[in-house]
């Protein structure tokens, strides 16, 4: 559901970033998760956003700066270090008529919480059959690929995508944050919004809200005939250099953004296997019980036929997120997904 | 003496770039270890920068005002010999990669 | 000037503001106090400038905490104690003996437990999830207890843990259980950006020990002999069958919650310059001058020492190798998984050049 007064909108053009409403503007994925906050928050009264350091420090990754000053205290708040009893007020809080939008400041610290997004607001609906409604955006900076301490980069949706009653979503770019939050925000449901920290300073156009594919859209970043790289987050991006690498060799790979974790874009990942022929899933999570797993299922339930070769995973190992030097080596190398490429072009 | 050029490191836990601020030292000056050499600001906080080794400051690679890339030449150094400067040998600069697009594995597109 | 610098100016200022008292402490053992605050502030600085330099990918500080963990530490049995500490601990585990290479192999991202052995040194792996650690050391206490041991284990947190729920239960089940154990609280005024007013409700950290059935003592943190004085009264009592205690050190975290933090955006200048003239160090200084308890040349000598083994332990952890990648398979399992093992040789068959 969406309230998006007149009123609102007039206040999102008056940004003080300067951002022209003519052209896109270009800001850093932070500052886009900042925008949508911005524009949430203005636009539906009912909008919340707290944890910890979000509110006069602006958030460890300063995704959250000015929104206390803008909205005031109690519409942007700090919490006491409390993560189980965060997303427990966003229970009480989404049953009192409010739609929280909390932030675990990193994913290592979303593990304390998981009574309450599993056992609470994941089922809340359900238990109340249709009663009480969870619009819950759970906001999780995640993944690794910043050398963080331990606890500071984990991959978290496969985890959450199990759970009946979440939905999850990562975005791979300033622009996709901006959506996919808005997205997020306006949905009855809960939703999981893993951001990658990795990304977070990187810039790129961000057009202004309006129209956006349905919750569950995939998206073809880059188009390609010869096989299908599939990714989410950060890893989209490890995708498009393996991609650019590929093309001098002749070899055009498609790269999809699922953008989505749950639900997943079944008829889009089927749609550009039956163009290719080929996929190969590419996330940081450990390889077993990954969601590489469920897109490699997917698609050979919906494109059994298309397939010229198995569906390859490339993958996080079986083990901890690794400190500093050894984090390169366990995320998807350019190399790992090439040779996956070459497989399934091989096959 | 051994110049050594030390590179912009992340600051903060996976930042991409920082601005210089103001310079403390000029070329030609004498620097301590741990002497701070400029300031510079992340989109985190403002932080100095500890020279890593002792000797004399040879080049500043950046103005005031500039912004930088991590791994992005800042500052060359003329270490003084001893036992500073051979203290930790290739690690004192380096940055956490993003890995480089280097590539071992070649592709042949598939039969049409 | 480089920072350590500062340290000299601090130590010979006459004009310290809050005398504390010695009082039947023993010689040798504030002079070891003295001697692990300074090499613990020395050392701090040069973590910081590692971070600066690019060595460490983030750091820590544990400024002006000295006190609450050399005096702590120090009350501590190191031949049967065993120390849960979160990830501010430094001086502690520099005070009780840990390896101090291993230790900041850990804010090298190394290893994310550090290189040091927890089991033997007795000083748990550095923990990122603060509150974690707590249940642990009611668990390990309880342990001890059940096998009729001498030891007792305290738990380091912070103002900011105690809001976690896994202290509030620690708590309640070391009362229940009446395990040896000390609950250590370092309430550095700032949990991140967020002031003790607006996350311990009721003030204290210490009061809360009340409703879990054990003593709450608050001490004034920077003040190593009270420090030293209220651990060792736990302890005394833990050991001797009376159950847990809950320690709330009064001190000051003067420095940013980490090397990628701006404190500037959430408290004021005044406030860290009046815990500056709080700072513990020259505040123990003073005292061991006042009371006649060292000789003219000790501060100088003790500074020598300490930047001596400083520079080593930082030569130490800028040199110390990188664990190769096969570390990530070796150390999930005692038994790994089949999965596992092939996964490790399909790595180590495309790592190959």
């Amino acid at each position: 559901m969406t309230t998006s007064a007149p009123a609102a909108r007039g206040e999102r053009d008056g940004r003080a970033d300067g951002a022209a409403p003519a052209r896109p503007a270009v800001l850093t994925m932070q500052q886009a998760i900042n925008r949508a906050l911005a524009e949430a928050l203005a636009e539906d009264p009912r909008t919340l956003v707290f944890g910890e350091d979000v509110g006069r420090l602006g958030g460890v990754f300063r995704v959250t700066d000015g929104l206390q000053r803008r909205f005031g205290e109690d519409r942007v708040f700090d919490t006491p270090l409390a993560e189980s009893g965060i997303v427990g007020l966003a229970v009480g809080l989404a049953m009192n008529g409010w739609r929280p939008v909390p932030e675990l400041q990193f994913d290592g610290f979303a593990y304390p919480a998981v009574d309450q997004i599993v056992n609470q607001v994941a089922r809340m609906h359900y238990r109340t059959r249709g009663a009480a409604p969870m619009p819950v955006t759970l906001r999780v900076p995640s993944f690794g690929g910043i050398r963080a301490p331990e606890h500071h980069g984990e991959s978290l949706e496969a985890l959450f995508a199990h759970v009946p009653g979440l939905k999850v979503c990562a975005p791979s770019s300033p622009a996709e944050a901006h959506q996919l939050l808005l997205q997020s925000v306006r949905a009855d449901d809960p939703v999981v919004y893993l951001e990658p920290k990795a990304r977070y300073w990187e810039r790129g156009p961000v057009p202004d809200d309006g129209p956006a594919p349905p919750v569950g859209t995939s998206r073809v970043v880059r188009p390609g005939r010869h096989a299908t790289l599939v990714a989410w987050g950060a890893m989209v991006h490890r995708c498009l250099q393996v991609a650019r690498l590929a093309a001098e060799d002749g070899v055009e790979l498609e790269v999809v953004d699922l953008r989505w974790l749950k639900p997943i874009d079944a008829d889009g990942l089927a749609a550009s296997v039956a163009r290719t022929r080929r996929a190969v899933v590419v996330h940081e999570a450990p390889l077993t019980a990954g969601l590489g797993a469920e897109v490699a299922a997917l698609v050979q339930e919906r494109a059994f036929r298309s397939l010229a070769a198995p569906v390859q995973r490339v993958t996080g190992f079986d083990v901890p997120y690794p400190a500093g030097p050894l984090e390169p080596k366990y995320l998807p190398t350019v190399d790992r997904v090439l040779l996956a490429v070459q497989r399934v072009l091989e096959f | 003496m051994a110049e050594h050029t030390f590179l912009l490191p992340d600051l903060g836990e996976g930042l991409v770039e920082a601005s210089v601020l103001a310079w403390l030292v000029a070329p030609g000056d004498t620097v301590e270890r741990n002497q701070p050499l400029v300031e510079v600001e992340t989109a985190k906080s403002a932080v100095e920068i500890p020279s890593p080794h002792a000797g004399t400051v040879a080049r500043l690679h950046a103005a005031e005002g500039a912004t930088l890339a991590v791994g992005a030449p800042l500052v060359t150094i003329d270490a003084a010999a001893g036992p500073d400067a051979a203290a930790g040998p290739g690690i004192v600069g380096t940055v956490p990669d993003e890995e480089p697009p280097a590539r071992r594995v070649r592709l042949r597109p598939p039969p049409e | 000037m480089p920072v350590p610098d500062r340290t000299v100016a601090e130590v010979l200022d006459p004009a310290v503001p809050d005398p504390i008292d010695l009082g039947g402490l023993p010689t040798d053992l504030l002079v070891d106090c003295y001697r692990h605050m300074l090499t613990a502030r020395l050392l701090d600085a040069e973590a910081v400038a590692l971070q600066r330099q690019g060595v460490f990918p983030a750091y820590v500080s544990l400024l002006g905490q000295e006190a609450a963990q050399v005096g702590s530490a120090a009350a501590l049995d190191r031949g049967t104690d065993f120390v849960f500490p979160t990830y501010r601990e430094m001086a502690v585990a520099l005070a009780f003996g840990v390896d101090m290479v291993g230790y900041l192999a850990s804010h090298r991202a190394l290893w994310h437990g550090g290189y040091y052995d927890p089991v033997r040194s007795r000083f748990g792996a550095v923990n990122a999830v603060v509150g974690g650690p707590v249940p642990h050391a009611v668990g390990w206490a309880l342990g001890e207890r059940l096998r009729g041991g001498p030891g007792c284990a305290i738990a380091y947190f912070g103002d900011g843990a105690s809001s976690e729920g896994d202290v509030h239960e620690a708590m309640n089940m070391a009362g229940v259980f009446r395990t040896p154990v000390v609950f250590f609280c370092q309430n550095n005024q700032w949990a991140l950006s967020v002031p003790n007013h607006r996350q311990i409700a009721g003030g204290s950290v210490a009061a809360r020990a009340a409703g879990y059935g054990m003593p709450g003592v608050v001490v004034d943190g920077n003040d190593v002999a009270a420090v030293y004085r209220a651990t060792r009264e736990a302890l005394d009592r833990a050991r001797s069958g009376g159950g847990p205690t809950l320690v709330e050190a009064r001190t000051y975290r003067l420095a940013p919650h980490s090397t990628s933090d701006d404190a500037g955006r959430y408290r004021d200048a005044e406030e860290e310059r009046y815990w500056r003239g709080r700072d513990p160090l020259p505040r123990l200084a003073h005292a061991l001058r006042s009371a006649g308890l060292v000789g003219p040349d000790f501060f100088e000598a003790a500074e020598r020492d300490a930047r001596g083994r400083v520079t080593r332990i930082r030569e130490g952890v800028a040199s110390a190798p990188e664990p190769p990648g096969t570390d990530m398979f070796d150390h999930v399992f005692r038994e790994p998984t089949p999965e596992l093992l092939r996964q490790r040789a399909a790595w180590c068959e495309e790592e190959r050049p």
